[in-house]
């Protein structure tokens, strides 16, 4: 019966993981990402608190939340540093640590 | 007593050697020829003791190897053998150092020469005494490093140092199929004592399974003995150590070196006896020896190359009378040998030393007016030499021939032997011939200065020419007695027949050289001129040996095992390989970090991806 739903949850967070992989853009695509990634998990999350009856699942997502919001605005902040630093917030760029 | 006969000449050696500034150039000269004179002294006693009285003396010092399976003492025998071969040995080199010190007057380094000498000596020595074989090899060994020392003498010479290294390395063959021989001794008797291997050798022969043995153990004494005596294939050394000083020639080619492989020999004479297969090889590769060495000695044209070469020949004459079992035969032999040969090199070097270091024949001549006493002794030489009648070498000589002769089965020796006395007459008087009768072809200066040398230089070759003379008339019933000899009973023609070659010889190369000069000097046809060169160049035995082995041995090492596998193949999968192969993968696997985020992430996935499914994977 959420059996649509927890594939529509998959399909997202393979979205997003896909968003970060394939990105060659601006970092800004990969914060967010990063963000449908924390949504996914989230509504994956509140799907099974549903189907087996717990509460403790939307407590972890409200926590989520809460980090994702933290996640995003530390992220926003690096990207605005780093922006100042090298003038260009392009993903290829990014490549001065080569091993 | 028996003792001081070894440790006089080490005594000399090490003051020679070690002290040779404090004690001076005279000084080295007088006191190792004292040391000398000593052992000489002490071994005539010796010989009266255990020959004459037949008393053997047996001498165990030490135990030295100490196992299980084997014991071996540091020991001394004296027997009749051994107290022969010392009045040879001590008797000689003392001459040799007297000689030494006229002759090589002058030489910043006498000290040294004088300590080698006395070193050869000793080792010398060490080898005749020894009473097993393991001792015996420590001299055999001695005497080759001492004859690399003594032929290197002069060591600013590139060829001295070839010649040396070439004599060291070819005696190393030899050496090889010594150290062989007492493995497989050891093996077969379980012990390297002669006493303990000479007694039970018959026995042991008669085994069902080992008459093979005895004969592979003759075999490879042999071929010791073709080593250090300069036999058929392993005698290019000898000729080539003519670049040391003469009197290290005189050493190593009448007394002390080359006699040690028929030393060997006769030592071994109880295990040759059981080895008949053995014993063939022996007479035919001595014969064969004294022949083809003989043949080269007509044409050469080197004072001393001549003479090493007839050394090499009368070698071959040795080694076919050990080869027909006459033992003592050989050791007399070797004996008159020892004489006659150490006076012609005294006397060539006395040539040598007359003409201002010059060595070629063709540059010699006429020095029968100016050195009448240095002609006098070389022609005692090489008429003892060519077994001239009543001197010593026709008691050996002409001996050898009739038993060679006796053995009817081994024809092909005795006329082979026959002809090298031809040639040997024809060679020594050649030699004579061009030295001191014929016109002279040296410069006017070094003519008109060749002179006679000082009275150390002249009291040895009185002594040899007098030992040259008598020598073999006196000792011949005491040698003869060491093992029953009976003159053969043929015919009186063949009796005849090696003094009418002798004689044959020796009137062909006066007439030829005296009235028909001319017939070596007629045009001559290119068969002629290759055969001249064939002889010359020794039967190209060096080219043979350097364009077939030597040089492909150094390719083998260079190409294959050095740069083919120590370099190629060792390299590749040992250490250069390995690390190679090891910095190219981490260079790979740093490759992967890119420095991009996105492949982070993909590595990341990838990487929980075969985590996930590797922790939930067994599950299913």
């Amino acid at each position: 019966m959420y059996y649509k739903y927890i594939v529509v949850a998959i399909l997202l967070l393979l979205l997003g993981v896909l968003g970060i992989v394939l990105n060659r853009g601006h970092l800004i695509i990969m914060l967010m990402s990063i963000e449908l990634i924390l949504l996914a998990a989230s509504f994956l999350f509140l799907i099974n608190s549903i189907v087996i009856d717990i509460l403790i699942e939307q407590i972890f997502t409200i926590m989520i939340l809460t980090v994702a919001a933290a996640e995003s605005a530390i992220g926003l902040a690096i990207l605005v540093a780093y922006y100042r630093i090298k003038g260009t917030i392009a993903v290829k760029s990014l490549n001065w640590l080569r091993g | 007593m028996y003792l001081l006969v070894i440790l006089a000449p080490l005594m000399g050696a090490l003051t020679s050697g070690f002290f040779g500034r404090k004690i001076g150039e005279k000084g080295a000269g007088i006191f190792t020829s004292g040391c000398l004179i000593l052992s000489l002294s002490w071994s005539t006693l010796i010989f009266y003791e255990t020959t004459l009285n037949s008393s053997t003396t047996y001498i165990k010092l030490w135990r030295w190897l100490d196992s299980d399976l084997l014991t071996t003492y540091f020991g001394l025998q004296f027997d009749s053998l051994t107290a022969t071969m010392l009045i040879v040995v001590t008797s000689i080199s003392t001459l040799v150092h007297i000689f030494s010190t006229a002759y090589m007057d002058g030489d910043p380094h006498l000290p040294r020469f004088m300590s080698y000498l006395s070193l050869f000596t000793f080792f010398m020595i060490l080898l005749v005494t020894s009473d097993n074989y393991p001792q015996l090899f420590i001299g055999w060994e001695g005497v080759g490093l001492c004859s690399y020392l003594l032929i290197n003498f002069w060591l600013t010479r590139i060829e001295a140092n070839k010649a040396a290294i070439k004599a060291m390395l070819v005696n190393r063959v030899g050496d090889i199929g010594l150290v062989l021989a007492m493995f497989a001794i050891w093996e077969e008797f379980g012990s390297l004592d002669f006493s303990s291997v000479f007694n039970t050798a018959a026995v042991v022969a008669e085994g069902p399974s080992t008459g093979g043995h005895i004969t592979l153990i003759c075999l490879f004494l042999f071929i010791g003995a073709v080593g250090k005596s300069a036999q058929l294939g392993l005698h290019t050394w000898l000729p080539d150590a003519m670049e040391g000083p003469t009197p290290v020639s005189a050493l190593i080619h009448a007394a002390t070196m080359v006699t040690a492989g028929v030393f060997l020999l006769i030592r071994s004479a109880p295990l040759l006896e059981q080895a008949p297969l053995a014993l063939m090889i022996v007479t035919i590769v001595g014969s064969m020896t004294a022949f083809f060495t003989a043949t080269i000695g007509l044409v050469q044209n080197d004072l001393k190359k001549v003479i090493a070469y007839s050394t090499c020949s009368q070698l071959g004459y040795m080694v076919v009378a050990c080869g027909i079992s006459h033992y003592s035969i050989s050791l007399f032999h070797l004996m008159n040998h020892a004489f006659f040969k150490a006076l012609l090199f005294l006397s060539a070097g006395s040539v040598i030393h007359a003409l201002a270091d010059e060595q070629d024949m063709r540059k010699m001549g006429g020095l029968i007016k100016s050195t009448p006493f240095t002609y006098t002794m070389m022609i005692i030489g090489s008429l003892s030499l060519m077994g001239f009648p009543y001197l010593t070498g026709f008691y050996s000589k002409d001996l050898i021939l009739e038993l060679a002769y006796d053995q009817y089965y081994l024809a092909f020796a005795h006329w082979l032997v026959v002809f090298s006395a031809l040639l040997t007459a024809f060679y020594s008087i050649r030699l004579i011939y061009l030295t001191f009768i014929a016109n002279t072809n040296s410069k006017k200066e070094v003519f008109m200065h060749a002179h006679e040398g000082s009275w150390n230089l002249t009291l040895p070759l009185i002594l040899l020419a007098l030992g040259s003379i008598f020598v073999g008339y006196l000792t011949k019933e005491v040698l003869w007695s060491f093992q029953a000899t009976l003159p053969p009973i043929i015919p009186i023609s063949i009796k005849l027949l090696p003094v009418i070659f002798s004689l044959l010889g020796a009137t062909s190369a006066f007439v030829l050289y005296h009235c028909s000069a001319r017939a070596f000097s007629v045009p001559t046809s290119p068969i002629s001129l290759a055969s001249y060169a064939f002889l010359y160049s020794a039967w190209q035995f060096n080219y043979i040996i350097n364009y077939f082995l030597v040089r492909n041995v150094w390719k083998l090492g260079h190409l294959m095992t050095y740069r083919t596998l120590d370099k190629g193949v060792l390299e590749l999968v040992g250490p250069k390989g390995i690390s190679d192969r090891m910095v190219q993968l981490t260079q790979g696997i740093s490759n992967l970090q890119s420095g991009l985020v996105f492949n982070y992430a993909l590595i990341i996935l990838i990487g929980a991806a075969i985590f996930i499914s590797g922790t939930v994977w067994p599950f299913y």
